[in-house]
């Protein structure tokens, strides 16, 4: 516990002294007054989320927004690095690591007020380990059991100690779901009590679903039985109602927001900041984030087609690093809003290790070309999906850039099942990606990243076997210390070989009419409506 | 009798049309590179949590089983469930129908209302400065894009001059109309274009035919002329129009409900195929099959009781 | 001479484009590929008339450089359907029976598809770009001019030049290609100018919906929506591509109308 508060207290320093660019707004807590109570705050959203559970869902719309309906034992905090009470107030890890005692917080209910019971807190972590369900599972792979020890007491054991044990107990997975009406959903099968229970879903979050058109809104109304408060002593949420809108259309989304049909909206396109933060009726927000957008590169001998591949040899994946200038590129496709990556990982995530990564450096860059055997350059493709436009922009500063050493880039845009399929199949030279960590452990993104039997390493096929057993150690590492030293030699050996083409970190774009306070997006990507207000 | 005949030719004639096109949409949605699964489980999903979904959806089974099972699903009114949203199709598309038709219809009416008069003063100056300036306007509404327009209305009248929404819906018959009063504005300029042109074109034609100069030498004046020959040709050929550029007004209105955040079909139908969401794709094909046919059908009855000589 | 005068204004539009495209270098004050770091954005100046996009390259270059493309997508996209359309129309109106039977089916199949949402599906099918989009437009478009084509064609069936053929002995490839398809083609001419115009329009819808022509390719509609972004910010980014695609419809349609005053087509 201690050592883990100690840690994201280093953490949050290094995050503060190199995010200076990002106003933490919100961190810092604008409102002096209490904020008012009532009324309806109405959010535009880029996209709608396609389903509600906890542990059969996949995507980013879904994750985003289930912290507003669900709650876990562990919460994140605010800066995303450490956790904080949830529906459990004590927690303690026991036996080296190897069991965690929950204390449950009492007189919680869920939205339609019957009480949380221990049994739910069993159930609904014992399905969300369950090895068929989802693609979520490895992050709670390491409990062997759940016991209630009484009513307000739960023991989870572990197989070894898990270091990212309590990030986990904070994940959107783990959150408490109650039992017996998931049971009563209608339907044969568990999967199809699920489905029918994420219609209408209950939980202990802040608000509740009343209405959902698919693609179009969402009307959540607060859920009256909260048990977390408000500055001024009463139960949360402070807003009476919340809708979600979809308006996929950027220039639509932002109109509506000035217009004063929407009090917020997020994904605000880059190009759009400097114009907003202008706007005296609005306020920009941007929010440190754990999204870093790179260059996926096949770093196989051969590609799919048997062609030979010059992205095998690991001097051309240098060459084409060296020959990028980020701050141009970051000025051109973030408008500045950027900063250069300096791992893998975002500065955000803990453990991160910071590197210069690839000073733009022609002469080096052209100098490993001819060590590696191409001293004319070569032809290569990357994959986009069509219309994005971060993609192209990104993909036509780097086609410039590779120009002047001799790489000629062809841009290969497709629709995103496409692009999903070549990649899964590993039928790519490059693609353009972008990646959020889901838990606050940097366990996950060197998963999927770096450590090859997972995903081959984002499909690249890149491996490194000394890599893939430090990961393993330090999986099972419970002095931070020493899992930090793992953490710095994971980080400097994947940079070293250069996998990816390293780009730029931003944060999150989110932007407010000013009579609306209290919204926080941690760096995970969780929108949190709980202390949202709307002043008349 | 003849007539009646007729119609219940062409009635019988779309049962196995719509066979054919359930069939065509069938077979092109499975040609779509990738599967439902991956695009809606992304990147990350596992190779095991991808097969567990396609063999819960029967996507797994052989296509000519796929098939009949959607035919016969069809058969029975069924068309399944969508994969990306996880809701019955048939309410995904009973939610999503009203404002599309709501749209093109205020589209196609908006269309008439401008284009008709000024077609008229086109043609019978034609060629003089009252039909080139109306020309020249009509023609820069045929070549812009249509999402540009939209962006300009927004922005001007709903943005600047706060006269509608930004988009949207709102809730009852009145809000609605308020709603896509811009969005219909924005569909209907290409289509008026189109319309005023043909328009003009038939009423010179018209005007110069040999029945109105029998007409003129038989002592008749010429607003009896206009009244009951020229106007009357010229309806039959707006109705024509009209039914036959349903299909291309449902096409425009993918992009109109986009740009103006309209929960149309349009907007579903391209999100669809984009998810290779097979259901929607073959139910929605199917609907919008259904409203453009009646369409021509209603076009036909239309034609046939305004000028007896069609219908044989 | 009255009559003549749009089909003038219209050539010369469409001659100067034609121009542009075809030796683009006359026109372009900068290389239209190239960056200028320290001109992101830059609003109209004598330096860049219509000012600089997001990578600082000239929009008035860019827009000249496109006109090859646009130019390209009007004639191909209007070319592949005309060539089918017609021969089908000729066919089917000529011969008549089942052939015609099926055609009227099919036909009425087709066009019961909305436009735009099966020329995106197969662009989707066969993947974004100027090829696959000709093939899409193909696909569906020919139903127009086959009818249009066939209707004329059983027109001239009856025309007294046609008996005068038979009874001179002609073959029926010959009195088809040589005397029915020159008589009956020119409303189909005529209709196939002004569809130039819709396909450039159409390839700017595709490129709303990401689908259509791809980078390194710009083409007059991705410009536009390419400058949506910066609507509010850097409107001059849609204007130059915005001014020329509506020259260019203007110029296809004064031909178009120019062509069927002087080839007297009823439209």
């Amino acid at each position: 516990m201690d050592k883990i508060t100690g840690l994201t207290r280093r953490s949050a320093l290094a995050l503060a002294a190199s995010f200076t660019v990002f106003p933490l707004l919100g961190l810092s807590g604008t409102a002096q007054a209490a904020p008012v109570r009532g009324g309806k705050l109405v959010f535009g959203r880029y996209a709608d989320s396609q389903f509600l559970d906890p542990v059969l869902n996949d995507a980013n719309v879904d994750i985003w927004v289930m912290t507003n309906l669900y709650d876990t034992l562990l919460q994140p905090t605010k800066d995303g690095l450490g956790v904080q009470a949830g529906l459990a107030t004590k927690w303690d890890l026991q036996d080296g690591g190897k069991t965690v005692m929950l204390t449950l917080r009492e007189g919680v209910k869920f939205a339609d007020g019957t009480p949380l019971q221990a049994s739910d807190v069993k159930w609904s972590l014992d399905r969300c380990r369950a090895p068929k369900n989802g693609p979520w599972t490895d992050l709670v792979a390491s409990i062997t059991a759940v016991e209630i020890v009484s009513p307000t007491s739960i023991k989870v054991s572990l197989k070894v100690p898990d270091p990212s044990i309590l990030a986990a107990l904070a994940t959107f997975n783990t959150a408490i779901l109650p039992q017996k009406l998931f049971e009563a959903a209608p339907g044969a099968t568990e999967d199809e009590k699920a489905k029918a229970y994420a219609e209408k879903p209950v939980g202990t979050g802040p608000f509740l679903l009343a209405e959902w058109k698919r693609g179009v809104s969402m009307k959540l109304v607060r859920n009256k039985y909260y048990w977390k408060q408000g500055e001024d002593g009463q139960a949360l949420p402070y807003v009476d109602e919340l809708e979600f809108q979809i308006i996929p259309d950027d220039s639509t989304r932002l109109l509506k927001l000035k217009a004063g049909e929407l009090q917020g909206t997020e994904f605000v396109p880059y190009t759009r900041v400097k114009e907003l933060q202008a706007d005296p009726n609005l306020r920009m927000e941007l929010w440190p984030s754990t999204r870093v957008a790179y260059l996926t590169m096949n770093c196989r001998e051969k590609l799919k087609d048997g062609t030979a591949n010059p992205l095998g040899n690991v001097k051309v994946r240098q060459a084409l690093n060296y020959a990028v200038n980020k701050d141009a590129l970051i000025a051109i496709v973030t408008q500045g809003l950027g900063v250069p990556m300096t791992s893998f990982m975002s500065r955000t995530t803990p453990l991160h290790y910071k590197q210069e990564l690839y000073k733009h450096d022609i002469a080096k860059a052209k100098a490993l070309l001819v060590e590696a055997g191409f001293p004319n350059g070569f032809e290569t493709s990357s994959l986009m999906v069509a219309g994005n436009q971060d993609g192209l922009n990104i993909l036509t500063t780097v086609q410039q850039m590779w120009a002047a050493i001799g790489v000629k880039l062809k841009i290969e845009p497709v629709d995103n099942a496409t692009l999903t399929k070549r990649y899964r199949a590993d039928d790519f030279s490059m693609r353009t990606a972008a990646w959020t960590n889901d838990i606050a452990d940097p366990g996950q993104i060197t998963s999927y990243f770096a450590y090859f039997p997972n995903i081959a390493s984002l499909h690249s096929g890149w491996q490194d076997k000394k890599l893939d057993a430090i990961y393993l150690a330090s999986q099972e590492e419970v002095d931070p210390a020493k899992r930090a030293a793992q953490y710095k030699e994971i980080q400097e050996i994947y940079a070293a070989s250069a996998p990816i083409l390293f780009l730029y970190e931003t944060p999150y774009p989110v932007v407010f009419r000013k009579n609306v306070t209290g919204f926080v997006q941690i760096p995970l990507g969780n929108n949190m409506f709980e202390s949202a207000a709307v002043a008349k | 009798m003849n007539r009646g005949a007729w119609l219940l030719g062409r009635l019988a004639q779309i049962v196995p049309s719509f066979l054919a096109i359930g069939l065509a949409v069938f077979v092109l949605a499975r040609l779509l590179p990738g599967d439902p699964v991956s695009a809606v489980l992304g990147d990350r999903a596992s190779d095991a949590t991808i097969a567990r979904l396609t063999a819960q959806l029967g996507l797994d089974r052989s296509i000519p089983v796929q098939l009949w099972g959607f035919l016969a699903g069809v058969m029975r009114g069924e068309f399944g469930e969508s994969i990306a949203y996880r809701v019955p199709v048939t309410r995904l598309i009973a939610e999503r129908l009203p404002a599309t038709l709501m749209l093109t219809g205020l589209a196609a009416l908006i269309a008439v209302v401008a284009a008709v008069p000024l077609a008229f003063i086109a043609a019978l100056r034609a060629d003089r400065w009252p039909d080139l300036l109306i020309r020249s306007v009509f023609q820069v509404g045929l070549s812009t894009p249509i999402f540009y327009v939209g962006l300009l209305l927004l922005t001007v009248f709903a943005a600047w001059l706060h006269l509608f929404p930004v988009g949207g819906y709102g809730e009852g018959l009145g809000e609605h109309l308020w709603h896509l009063f811009l969005p219909a504005c924005t569909l209907a300029f290409s289509f008026a274009a189109v319309l005023m042109r043909s328009l003009r074109g038939a009423i010179l034609q018209v005007l110069t035919a040999e029945f109105v100069d029998f007409a003129r030498a038989k002592g008749l004046r010429s607003q009896v002329i206009l009244g009951r020959h020229v106007l009357r040709n010229a309806l039959i050929a707006t109705v024509t129009l009209v039914g036959l550029h349903v299909g291309s007004l449902l096409g425009g209105a993918v992009i109109t409900e986009s740009v103006f955040a309209v929960p149309g079909v349009g907007r579903l139908m391209v999100e669809s195929i984009f998810a290779r969401d097979y259901p929607v794709i073959q139910a929605l094909t199917l609907v919008l099959a259904v409203l453009v046919s009646l369409a021509f059908l209603v076009t036909d009855i239309v034609q046939m009781w305004l000028d007896p000589r069609v219908g044989r | 001479m009255r009559a003549k005068l749009p089909l003038i204004a219209g050539c010369s539009l469409l001659s100067v484009m034609v121009t542009a495209a075809l030796v683009p270098g006359w026109f372009m004050p900068h290389d239209p590929l190239a960056f200028d770091f320290a001109a992101l954005l830059a609003p109209p100046s004598p330096e860049h008339i219509f000012g600089t996009d997001q990578f600082g390259r000239d929009i008035l270059s860019r827009t000249i450089a496109a006109a090859r493309i646009d130019l390209q997508i009007a004639v191909f996209a209007m070319g592949g359907p005309l060539i089918i359309g017609t021969l089908i129309g000729l066919l089917v109106g000529w011969f008549g029976g089942v052939a015609d039977a099926v055609f009227g089916r099919l036909a009425d199949l087709v066009i019961t598809f909305p436009f735009l949402v099966l020329v995106i599906a197969v662009v989707a099918i066969l993947g974004p770009g100027l090829i696959n989009m000709y093939i899409a437009v193909a696909c569906v478009g020919w139903v127009v001019y086959a009818r249009l084509m066939r209707g004329e064609v059983r027109v001239q069936k009856a025309a007294d030049y046609v008996a005068a053929g038979r009874v001179l002995g002609y073959s029926t490839s010959r009195i088809l290609f040589r005397h029915v398809l020159p008589n009956a083609i020119r409303p189909v001419l005529v209709y196939a100018v002004t569809d130039m115009a819709l396909a450039i329009l159409l390839g700017s819808s595709l490129g709303y919906v990401g689908l259509g022509a791809q980078p390194p390719e710009a083409e007059w509609g991705v410009l536009i929506a390419d400058g949506r972004n910066f609507f509010t910010t850097a409107p001059w980014i849609s204007l130059a591509p915005g001014v020329a695609i509506v020259l260019a419809g203007l110029g296809f349609s004064l031909t178009g109308d120019g062509l069927a005053a002087l080839l007297d087509v009823k439209r």
